[in-house]
């Protein structure tokens, strides 16, 4: 996040606390994909995607007054997002969160699901089918696996943001991160087996 | 561990940018002359760029609509009930305030400084407790049912 992006949210927030409601919608607006993309990465599920992104502004909204000022807002904002996202996969799948889950969705993918429609040249399609059995493959692993895939690679967190978000040590992030690939990776080597799948 | 398996264990962490500063030193140095490890952290880095490509699914317009909506929703009720807490603890420290304050002006205008030292029982004192007593009652019921109907509204609503 840029300086003055930071700047910004800072201000929002600060608004927000004093009871701003515009600023609220700035805030919606500013996270709403990212807040969407990783809760869509947690559950899998767009329809459960969309009722959690609706209940952690709720709980933004009740819990704001809580907020530390000091603290970084984005952390503060996904970890919202990730203990309502726990609750919800504890309630509809009480196992282990540690599991690699298998394929529910009948062969469709979140990611083959939200694909762009638009034509596009021969090497965007190639580069994009990478992109798919990457995704296709990442969907496979347990969530605490994919968390931390997508808060270090598509959120572009700092590794100490991503302790802060799971609440766990640096040192732990980083096992994680490093599980998460070797699982990734060997979950696309057996699902592509003997094909350029980079 | 041989320093070349290390190294193995290192390059997925190199490709995620989680690598301390001298183990990234240390990385380079081995991969200049490691032909093996270079292909190894070559994969790797193939692997996070196709992560950090992957595409970024949007949320419906309604549902961002209606989060906005229910979020603005709750965060006006959040305020309102803070400053009907903040209002309704200012009128029980005023009204405090005002029982404490005139019994004695009460006193003080009836019966003089001294009658404040009088400790007997009289029919002033018993008017006085009376109307204190009544009041405070009257405005815990008040309360009360202005909190239960306010209940109920949330409710229907």
């Amino acid at each position: 996040m840029s300086w003055e992006s930071g700047m910004a949210v800072e201000s929002d927030v600060a608004q927000l606390r004093r009871g701003d409601l515009d600023a609220l919608s700035t805030l919606v607006t500013r996270y709403q994909n990212r807040l969407y993309r990783y809760l869509l990465r947690m559950v899998r599920q767009p329809a459960e995607a969309e009722d959690l992104f609706q209940a952690v502004w709720i709980r933004v909204a009740e819990k704001i007054q809580q907020y530390d000022p000091h603290r970084n807002f984005e952390a503060w904002l996904f970890t919202l997002a990730r203990n309502l996202a726990i609750d919800h996969l504890r309630r509809i799948r009480p196992e282990s969160l540690d599991e690699p889950i298998g394929d529910e969705t009948s062969g469709e993918t979140g990611t083959s699901r939200l694909q762009s429609h638009d034509p596009a040249p021969i090497e965007r399609i190639v580069a994009r089918e990478r992109t798919s059995r990457i995704g296709e493959s990442m969907e496979t692993l347990s969530v605490v696996h994919r968390e931390v895939l997508t808060l270090r690679f598509e959120e572009e967190m700092k590794l100490e943001e991503i302790a802060e978000v799971l609440n766990v040590p640096l040192s732990t992030v980083k096992t994680r991160l490093r599980r998460a690939l070797d699982r990734l990776r060997g979950t696309m080597e057996t699902r592509f087996p003997g094909e350029s799948w980079l | 561990m041989s320093d070349h398996q290390k190294i193995q264990d290192m390059l997925s962490l190199a490709a995620a940018g989680a690598l301390e500063q001298t183990e990234e030193e240390l990385l380079l140095n081995h991969l200049r002359g490691c032909d093996q490890c270079a292909a190894e952290a070559e994969t790797w880095r193939l692997l996070a760029g196709g992560l950090r490509r992957l595409p970024t699914p949007q949320p419906r317009a309604i549902v961002v609509e209606r989060a906005r909506a229910q979020a603005q929703i709750r965060l006006f009720e959040e305020f309102e009930h803070r400053w009907n807490q903040t209002v309704i603890m200012g009128l029980i420290f005023f009204a405090w305030v005002l029982t404490l304050v005139s019994w004695p002006v009460f006193r003080f205008v009836t019966g003089g400084l001294i009658g404040l030292l009088d400790p007997s029982f009289h029919h002033l004192w018993i008017t006085f407790a009376l109307f204190t007593a009544t009041v405070w009652t009257a405005g815990v019921a008040a309360a009360v049912v202005l909190s239960v109907k306010h209940r109920g509204e949330r409710r229907l609503a």
